[in-house]
């Protein structure tokens, strides 16, 4: 009783058993007329005219409005789902009423993604002024740590601050949304060559390419400070743990229209739960970004990453992780192929 | 630049309500071998299916060549130009092998149809693969790999960029193997893309650029071959079961064997020249067949279904005829499918070859039901009433093997026995062999590939020609090439 109580609350259910029980009534009215054929002798082809009518009514029922709310249901199903391409990249085929209409547009507006990145940034933007720090300080301070570390001929102290003071040049200083594969990839190394002073021959890694290609995909240009974080990550979660040495490799390839890019580590890898935890994470909207960090179970950096790569080009694009426990980790990233920032805004304006 | 054949986006794929393919990413690119192990089988039907017809999806994409012929919300149920090859073949017995390739085609339009002009179409695609089928010869005089080769031509001649070989080397011997490779990289090199679905990393290695490994529906790593330690950390993923197997196999080779229970004398069949073998009791022998053309017709032999021209076989020591022995029990090939009632119940398929030792057996339930409690290893209640449909993969190869067990046979042949089982199911007939094994009953394994046989095996006989080519102790199995899983055992 209570199954039945709780299932009448929704307006669907009722229409499906009025539908059911049409259905029912319309076969139980052929089967009469049958009866009435044998024995009273009815025509035939009123008989047949009257199935023709309720065939050709049930098969117009079924196209008009079950197909199309099957389709609307699946759709919204999806976006509780957090399948936000699934709403934003068609129109609404069937509503259910025009207030529900209004509704939907109004969810369409609050999951834009040009919104979201206004409001991503003017957020960023906030917490900029309120954690206010004065690079040039950070930096004079570093260079004067540099020329002491000189003086006392701690040349492996003064090469460290150096690069520190790189990699914080290009993380703080660099104010570009976008830069070129190469100079990304010069900020790994960066942050590569500052890990090495800790874990010294333990930790190795290669960039992998195709020389032919190299110089296209090095022109190629894609978010700042989207292979730092998972190099680190790569690092942190998955070789630092590991007994013996690591290996790293950034593998870089391109298709006609996808950048792909691919870090991977030998480190002690995930078990299949929480890879699927990782990639569900992953999978999830933008929308449930804020709840995602409260949820505290890791994987921040790389959520960020894909966020923001969903915000900027979509959900084609975006992240995707590979592991297997003690094989260590791939984390696959797809991103459009472009080499300007114009060309960038041109794509913005075609969505 | 690389070129995308196929891509699968972020597919979400359900049937009946089950999920059998979640957030599914997949790219294949132009002339890439690419290998995949499925780790379970959970998913992949549902992903040869979607590779080759655009059903529903629930969410997601699909690309071919470029354009996207799938996509959820829009299903158009269409066929992709996508060919898989596997153990059960597409070719049309009687037909000839012309017929099957070029009439048999979507887009040919002729109404006459000229055999010379067919066999001409033909003959430069064998010769540059340096085959020799003939094109006149009709499918059904094909053996098994011809028929792959057939199939391969004719998803190249009919354009298709993406061909799928599953699980070959069930069906391939290790010899037919090797040149097929050679055809798969010649036709990789002019373009095509080839996916290589095998249970085992081993045969990946070999031939592929990299490997999907393929789990509940999800690819969870891949691998490449510049990584050396891959298979040897794949490997341990299966640690549990080898270090419990390792001792059991020690604890096995110490045992002493019996003496022979079965021997084979020189038997002679149209296609069997000359085959001698012997069993001890408790011993696992594989019978590796170079050619895969004779166990039919030994196991037709065996049976007593086939007479053979000649050749003498003892039990116990004692000659027997080539009929029908309850004391050689025969474990075909998908047991699963092709040794059990599906219309009698657990039971009763359990007591099926028992009478010969309770000739009540038919006649009492009570003696069926005890039977059955005291068959230990059957713990879920209930299960015996149980019609076979509605068992288990798992269950039914216990039901099978519980059978054979029940019948204590002098020696079991068993026919691939891990074709078609996904990796646990395999460890589990790895058991299942090993029970019989500690019973003493004598085990042949019938095998066109080593793959998972040799894991239990004490001697191998590799069959060329129809008769003995070489015979090997577990103790030179080293010998054996390295792509040959469980080979360090």
């Amino acid at each position: 009783m209570g199954k039945w109580k709780e299932k009448q609350k929704y307006l669907s259910y009722r229409i499906t058993l009025l539908v059911r029980a049409s259905l029912f009534f319309q076969a139980l009215l052929l089967l009469v007329g049958c009866v009435l054929i044998f024995t009273v002798g009815m025509s035939v082809w009123l008989l047949a005219a009257g199935a023709l009518y309720m065939a050709v009514q049930d098969f117009i029922f079924y196209k008009w409005v079950m197909e199309p709310y099957h389709r609307m249901e699946q759709r919204i199903r999806l976006l509780a789902e957090s399948y936000t391409d699934a709403i934003l990249s068609r129109e609404w085929e069937v509503l259910p009423s025009p207030s529900t209409g209004l509704i939907c547009e109004k969810i369409m507006l609050l999951m834009n993604p040009s919104d979201s990145l206004k409001m991503s940034k003017r957020q960023a933007q906030y917490l900029a002024l309120q954690n206010q720090i004065n690079p040039h300080f950070l930096y004079n301070t570093l260079e004067s740590i540099r020329s002491e570390a000189l003086i006392a001929q701690l040349d492996t102290v003064a090469d460290m601050t150096e690069t520190l003071a790189r990699f914080f040049r290009y993380t703080i200083s660099k104010v570009e949304n976008f830069v070129s594969v190469e100079e990304e990839l010069e900020n790994c190394l960066m942050y590569f060559s500052i890990q090495q002073y800790r874990f010294g021959s333990r930790l190795s890694l290669e960039i992998e390419c195709d020389p032919e290609e190299k110089e296209k995909i090095y022109g190629c240009r894609l978010p700042k400070l989207t292979l730092q974080p998972i190099l680190e990550n790569s690092i942190v979660h998955g070789t630092e743990c590991k007994i013996g040495t690591g290996h790293l490799v950034i593998r870089l390839e391109r298709t006609k229209e996808q950048l792909l890019i691919c870090i991977s580590d030998d480190g002690i890898g995930m078990d299949e739960a929480a890879l699927e935890r990782l990639n569900e994470r992953l999978e999830k909207s933008t929308l449930t970004s804020g709840q995602q960090e409260e949820d505290g179970h890791g994987g921040i950096a790389l959520a960020n990453v894909n966020n923001r790569i969903h915000m900027l080009f979509g959900e084609a694009y975006g992240m995707q992780i590979y592991s297997m426990l003690g094989k260590g980790t791939d984390v696959e990233i797809k991103l459009p192929i472009f080499t300007s920032d114009r060309e960038l805004e041109n794509r913005e304006a075609m969505r | 630049m690389k070129k995308e054949i196929l891509r699968m986006e972020r597919v979400t794929y359900m049937e009946q309500g089950n999920t059998k393919l979640r957030n599914f990413n997949m790219a294949i690119y132009e002339g890439e071998v690419m290998g995949l192990v499925p780790m379970n089988n959970l998913g992949l039907d549902a992903f040869l299916q979607l590779l080759q017809k655009n059903l529903p999806l629930y969410y997601g994409y699909i690309y071919y060549r470029g354009h996207m012929v799938n996509c959820w919300g829009k299903p158009n149920q269409e066929w992709n130009r996508i060919s898989i090859i596997q153990s059960e073949s597409i070719l049309a017995d009687d037909m000839t092998v012309a017929d099957n390739i070029f009439v048999l085609r979507p887009g040919f339009k002729k109404w006459l149809i000229q055999r010379k002009i067919l066999d001409r179409q033909l003959a430069p695609f064998l010769e540059e693969i340096g085959v020799d089928i003939s094109a006149e010869a009709y499918v059904s005089e094909l053996t098994h790999f011809e028929k792959v080769v057939v199939e391969l031509l004719k998803a190249v001649v009919a354009g298709h960029c993406l061909i799928v070989l599953y699980d070959i080397s069930t069906f391939v011997s290790d010899r037919e193997r090797i040149w097929l490779y050679q055809m798969v990289q010649y036709y990789a090199s002019k373009g095509i893309s080839f996916l290589y679905i095998t249970a085992h990393y081993e045969e990946t290695k070999q031939l592929c650029g990299r490997t999907a490994m393929f789990t509940n529906g999800r690819i969870v790593k891949y691998l490449y071959p510049q990584n050396a330690t891959s298979d040897e950390r794949y490997l341990c993923r299966r640690g549990g079961f080898e270090k419990k197997l390792r001792e059991k196999i020690e604890q096995h080779a110490k045992e002493d064997k019996k003496g022979t229970v079965f021997e084979m004398e020189l038997l002679y069949t149209p296609k069997i020249q000359g085959l001698s073998f012997t069993v001890a009791s408790g011993e696992c022998l594989i019978l590796q067949d170079l050619d895969n053309r004779i166990f039919e017709e030994l196991l037709e032999a065996l049976s007593g279904e086939g007479k053979p021209e000649s050749g003498k076989m003892r039990v116990d020591g004692k000659e027997t005829r080539f009929r029908y022995d309850r004391r050689v029990a025969i474990i075909q090939e998908f047991p699963a499918k092709r040794m059990l009632f599906p219309y009698m119940s657990y039971l009763d398929n359990l007591c099926f070859n028992l009478d010969h030792r309770l000739p009540g057996v038919w006649r009492s339930r009570r003696m069926r039901e005890s039977i059955y409690r005291e068959f230990g290893g059957i713990e879920e209640p209930g299960l015996y009433q149980k019609g076979v449909n509605k068992l288990t993969q798992r269950q039914k190869y216990d039901l099978v093997y519980g059978r054979i067990l029940l019948q204590n046979p002098k020696v079991v042949f068993c026919m691939q026995p891990f074709h078609g089982a996904e990796m646990p199911l395999r460890i589990h007939i790895c058991e299942l062999l090993e029970m019989l094994l500690d019973k003493g009953i004598a085990v042949v394994i019938l095998a066109v590939s080593l793959a998972d046989s040799l894991a239990l095996a004490d001697r191998l006989i590799k069959i060329k020609d129809g008769t003995n080519y070489v015979e090997c102790s577990r103790e030179e199995f080293e010998g054996l090439p390295d792509n040959v899983p469980w080979k360090s055992f």
